[in-house]
């Protein structure tokens, strides 16, 4: 408990610090300003020594000097406020609650617009204050994500600490990822690889094939674009565990970025990376070429899907021979295929032969 | 109008009936019965029409006078009449002048000279003078005393409507108070519901003369409009006309009163912007209408059957074979010089060879060897046999025709319809011995056509061919350009002056010809400064423009034409703005409509310049006040009541042009009053936002509120000016800060008023006391980003009171 009242204290130290650059500025009769990395795609460089994408040098400026700067640092400043109190009473809150509480605020100027406008406020408090979202204790709304495998592990829950073996203990639903995983504290395990799944269906064809117990895997359902959680529990099975982490989606440009922020990190949260990517995951598939192979049914490319994987090719994260090789047979193929499109070969197909022989390909097993 | 004309072929007994009733008509009659034309066709227009003709010659009587005019009208209720008066300080009239000008139409000094003014065809005044004796029967009552002069001379005046001549009812000698000057006493129906167009009449006259003083007494009011400056507007100078704004009559006019005897001379000395050689062009285009031209023929070529040597050579007899080959080989030699040979050339080669060859050869070559070797050459270059009766045209002429016809119809015409068109015209060329002119081959243009239009007649006949209205022109035109104007001298005046048919031969020749602009000393326009001097004194607004134009001409006249414009403070916001004509320094009161001035500001797109203009077009809406003026020698008006400028491109375009450079200058300011609304909007915006955000972060931080001045001031990229006092033993110093937030140099004036003698002033400082209080004023000049300290010390119990003037509002915060 004491452990949650010093992170506590030292996240709201961070914020009082923030308010107190403000204040400073005020003081010197400077224009009180907030410099944050600017975040696109041009302005992430791959860290070497971490082995992840993180920020560059571009910074951008919120200031006080235009109207529009003025209302986002007032904002700013009452979710400073707003925040260190929810610290020190230890209670926590949704990123959509905020956006809800704004509207109690004495000045009008002060409430947000729109949650994209509040979610992104906190994003750039994270980033300045060099505190994490969760530390802060505001959650994402969606429940996470799943996972189901031969893991057992020590949750700390506000009824009190509990342990959960993944695979005797849960349905088949599978143990639910806490919204910080941090208070997790694995036990046990017979895990040989941990498979991140991008679709719901492809889960559960795993799952009733026994594919879990057949292999010792970890099943991680990602549930399309990952939540943080998830991404996190994934990080610290590969780097606590020593497990290689494998990444299997549908083959299209936009499953191509959930691998992306699973291995790479995500351009919007790259201040995370370090904490939040696995730069070791492996892709398994679908890929491009074994739409030709398998003859796998397809879709043909739209416009945006077209436009997506070009603007992959310049995406420094996919600058890879392997991606490089696989976009362009895509783009030459005109074609994307889904996971489910493997059951054009039977429902056991992608167990009995799809997975085991990538999966040795790939030396895993 | 009725028409006093009968016309030929009518009953001679009808004729003789009419002739009965027909008598002239006197012009004071005349216009009794169309009051309208000249403004008095109600009795409340009647009023303002009175007033502003009186007022106008009141005007140009002072401003000729060279005084500063000083005008007093009053508007009385005497029973059933209005009594008008109308003062002014002016020169007076003599005593002999005054029942005409009063009491007869169309009398005045100005209806001649082509010199800006206000009044131009001398009625007004006399008009308003037969209003009023027609409506209330009274005479009209006028006083004048000249400059210099112990009394003044009293008249009462009315117009005999039959002859149009003053008719005096009382005549005295009567004292004035007034130095000199014209006072006119007018009692006549009407009423005051035109009390608004008369308001503005005055306030208008008011804007326009900023040099003038006047003064509106009315039953229920009294306005005063006082002198804004006391110069004079400059005086202008009287000039010729210009050959391109004549008419014939006049030009008649001029022709008998002229001391000229050459046309040349007349032209030089009668119109301006003529010279020698201006004048020797008018004379050209008069010769070809005259004389019409000469056809000129290409030479014809040796080989041809018209060897113009043998034939003079033939021609000449008993003069020697070698002078006789060298004057006929010379006038051979010269004709082939030519491209193009006219009888002219010939004549003219004949007699300098026939001079040259009589020196080298001692042989005589009298008038009429000369002439026949003059037929023999013309023969031979027209191919045209004396001796062959109903010759037609030679194959020389049929070509040369045929050249010119084809290059100037169109390539569809097939050659033989050509061809036969060409003979055709040829034809009609072909010397008549019997015709002094023809057999010289001379002819007017409209000669030419006619020959054309039978030829293409008979072509279009015979050969089935059509031959329309523009290939026609254009042929005659291709004929006219080769013909060459004649040497022959021009008439002298004395003859001309007859001879009403040549004299429009002159007045077209001055139009057709190329004549620089007449000269504006004629004109006086109010200028710029003084246009915005007279918004200024009228309209209390925020912003003034104005815009005086470079004088351009239109039908000879030159005008020039001037636009100013107001915008904001007190001027009325709803609604269409306000626009205000002038004509020679007169506001137009009526037909507003009607008028090229209201038509061109409707045909701006005024929300390019920011204003707000419902659909696009017409008056714009907003607090502006737009006034146009027009200087002319002649304004061209729609009718005689001068209430409207005619609409003439060439004036429509200046005033376009006048009004845009006023409006683009007022652009400029409402652009910089917008920013300047957005900036204050972001100060209130940012005065609303930093506090609170100050005090949120002192809350969490758990520090007292900051200080967030200095912030707000940089923010704004303001001008902050801060007082700190440092107060020591029984006296305080004063430092004023000037911090320069802006990104530009500023130089405010910054002014701090106390109540005990300041000492140790820095920075240069104005010292003023004035009742008890000294201002202490400096104007540094603080760069971009820095800041001026101004000190000053003073005793403790001093009060202070700071301002700060010379930079926008918006920009500025003062703590005192």
């Amino acid at each position: 408990m004491s452990d949650t009242q010093d992170s506590n204290a030292e996240a709201r130290q961070k914020l009082v610090d923030l308010a107190a650059e403000f204040y400073d500025q005020f003081e010197r009769g400077d224009i009180p300003e907030m410099t944050l990395p600017t975040r696109t795609k041009s302005n992430i460089v791959f860290d070497e020594d971490k082995k992840v994408w993180v920020y560059g040098d571009r910074t951008s400026t919120r200031s006080a000097n235009s109207v529009r700067g003025a209302r986002k640092l007032l904002k700013a400043a009452y979710t400073i406020e707003f925040l260190a109190r929810q610290l020190e009473e230890d209670r926590s809150s949704t990123l959509r609650e905020l956006y809800y509480l704004s509207e109690s605020w004495d000045n009008e100027e002060a409430q947000f617009n729109g949650q994209d406008e509040s979610n992104k406020l906190v994003e750039d408090l994270e980033i300045v204050s060099d505190v994490k979202r969760e530390d802060f204790h505001m959650r994402p709304e969606e429940s996470g994500a799943t996972l189901i495998g031969p893991l057992e592990l020590r949750e700390q829950t506000r009824r009190g600490e509990r342990v959960i073996h993944c695979q005797k203990d849960v349905g088949e639903g599978g143990y639910q990822i806490p919204n910080n995983p941090d208070t997790i504290e694995f036990i046990d395990h017979d895990i040989d690889f941990v498979l991140c799944v991008e679709t719901g269906g492809m889960r559960d064809r795993l799952v009733e094939n026994g594919f879990d117990t057949d292999y010792n895997c970890l099943v991680v359902h990602l549930k399309g674009q990952p939540a943080r959680a998830t991404r996190r529990i994934t990080k610290r099975l590969h780097d606590e565990l020593g497990l290689p982490v494998m990444v299997f989606t549908d083959g299209d440009p936009w499953s191509y970025r959930i691998f992306g922020s699973v291995s790479y990190g995500s351009i919007k949260s790259a201040h995370l990376s370090e904490y939040l990517a696995t730069p070791e995951a492996q892709f398994v598939g679908i890929r491009p070429e074994d739409i030709v192979e398998y003859d796998l049914p397809t879709d043909p490319l739209g416009d945006s899907d077209v436009n997506a994987l070009e603007s992959e090719l310049e995406d420094p994260r996919f600058q890879d021979e392997f991606w490089t090789e696989q976009i362009e047979l895509q783009l030459d193929i005109g074609k994307k295929a889904e996971q489910q499109a493997l059951a054009a070969r039977g429902l056991d197909f992608v167990t009995d032969t799809y997975l085991p022989e990538r999966l040795d390909e790939m030396g895993v097993i | 109008m009725t028409s006093f004309q009968s016309t030929l072929g009518e009953d001679e007994g009808m004729a003789a009936e009419l002739a009965e009733n027909q008598r002239a008509i006197s012009i004071a009659e005349f216009f009794e019965k169309n009051k309208q034309m000249l403004g008095f066709n109600s009795g409340a227009r009647a009023l303002v029409t009175a007033v502003k003709e009186a007022v106008d010659n009141a005007l140009d009587a002072t401003e000729e006078a060279g005084h500063l005019p000083d005008i007093y009208v009053e508007i009385e209720e005497a029973g059933d009449y209005y009594k008008l008066v109308v003062e002014d300080n002016g020169p007076g009239i003599t005593k002999e002048q005054i029942p005409k000008i009063f009491g007869k139409l169309l009398y005045g000094s100005r209806f001649h000279a082509r010199e800006q003014s206000r009044g131009q065809q001398g009625i007004g005044i006399s008009a308003a003078v037969l209003y009023s004796q027609l409506t209330s029967g009274k005479p009209a009552k006028v006083t004048s005393r000249t400059q210099g002069s112990e009394t003044a001379q009293y008249f009462e005046l009315v117009i005999d409507t039959d002859t149009n001549e003053p008719e005096i009812r009382d005549e005295s000698e009567t004292s004035w108070d007034r130095p000199h000057g014209t006072r006119i006493e007018l009692e006549m129906e009407g009423n005051m519901r035109a009390r608004q167009q008369l308001h503005d009449y005055v306030k208008h006259t008011a804007v326009v003369n900023p040099h003038a003083r006047l003064e509106l007494k009315e039953p229920q009011e009294h306005f005063k409009f006082e002198r804004a400056t006391d110069e004079l507007p400059e005086e202008t100078e009287e000039i010729k006309p210009h050959p391109h704004g004549v008419e014939l009559g006049n030009v008649l006019k001029m022709l008998s009163a002229t001391n000229s005897q050459t046309v040349s001379g007349f032209l030089q000395t009668e119109f301006t912007r003529v010279g020698k050689k201006t004048a020797e062009k008018v004379i050209d285009a008069f010769r070809d209408r005259h004389f019409g031209r000469e056809m000129a023929w290409t030479p014809p070529a040796s080989h041809e059957d018209g060897d113009v040597a043998r034939a003079v050579s033939t021609a000449v007899s008993n003069k020697g074979a070698d002078a006789t080959t060298a004057f006929a080989d010379a006038v051979a030699d010269r004709v082939q010089e030519l491209d193009r040979v006219a009888h002219q050339h010939v004549g003219r080669f004949v007699d300098e060879e026939a001079e040259r060859v009589e020196e080298e050869y001692g042989k005589t070559f009298g008038g009429t060897v000369r002439e026949n070797a003059v037929e023999a050459a013309w023969r031979a270059i027209t191919g045209f046999d004396p001796d062959e009766p109903d010759q037609s045209a030679s194959e020389h002429l049929i070509a040369d025709a045929y050249a010119l016809a084809d290059e100037a119809t169109s390539k569809r015409k097939d050659d033989e319809t050509v061809r036969a068109f060409a003979e055709r015209l040829a034809e009609k060329f072909v010397p008549d011995p019997a015709d002094a002119d023809a057999w010289r081959g001379r002819f007017t243009r409209d000669e030419v056509r006619e020959f054309v239009d039978r030829s293409a007649d008979m072509t279009e006949e015979r050969e089935d061919a059509t031959f329309g209205d523009t290939a026609r022109e254009n042929v005659t035109t291709a004929f006219w350009r080769v013909m060459r104007t004649v040497p022959d001298d021009a008439p002298l005046v004395s003859d001309l002056v007859g001879d009403r048919d040549a004299v429009s031969r002159l007045v077209h020749g001055m139009r057709e010809t190329d004549i620089i602009a007449p000269p504006t000393s004629c004109l006086s326009p109010i200028s710029a400064e003084k246009v915005e001097a007279g918004l200024r004194k009228e309209y209390d607004a925020e912003f003034y423009a104005s815009s005086s134009r470079d004088a351009d001409v239109h039908a000879g006249d030159p005008f020039i034409a001037e636009a100013g414009i107001a915008y904001g403070g007190d001027i009325e916001a709803e609604g269409q703005a306000d626009l205000l004509r002038f004509a020679n320094r007169v506001p137009l009161v009526y037909k507003r409509g009607g008028c090229a001035i209201t038509q061109t500001i409707k045909g701006i797109g005024w929300r390019n310049y920011n204003l707000d203009q419902p659909g696009g077009s017409g008056i714009p809406n907003g607090p502006v006040v737009i006034m146009v003026h027009v200087a002319s020698t002649n304004v061209p008006f729609t009718s005689e009541s001068k209430d409207a400028v005619a609409s003439v491109e060439a004036i429509e375009d200046e005033i376009e042009l006048a009004v845009r450079e006023a409006a683009r200058e007022l652009k400029s300011y409402l652009k910089k009053q917008q920013s300047m609304r957005k900036r204050q909007k972001k100060q209130n915006v940012l005065a609303d936002i930093l506090p609170v955000m100050s005090k949120k972060v002192a809350d969490v931080t758990g520090r007292p509120d900051p200080d967030i001045g200095d912030a707000l001031a940089r923010i704004m990229n303001n001008v902050l000016v801060e007082r700190e006092v440092s107060e020591g033993d029984g006296e305080q110093t004063v430092t004023v800060v000037v911090e320069n937030h802006s990104d530009r140099s500023e130089s405010p004036d910054v002014t701090d008023i106390v109540d005990r003698e300041p000492r140790d002033v820095s920075d240069g400082a104005n010292v003023v006391e004035m009742d008890g209080e000294w201002f202490v004023k400096w104007t540094p000049d603080v760069p971009a980003g820095e800041e001026a300290r101004l000190t000053y010390t003073v005793e403790t119990d001093a009060t202070l009171d700071l301002s700060v003037s010379e930079i926008e509002g918006p920009k500025l915060t003062v703590s005192d």
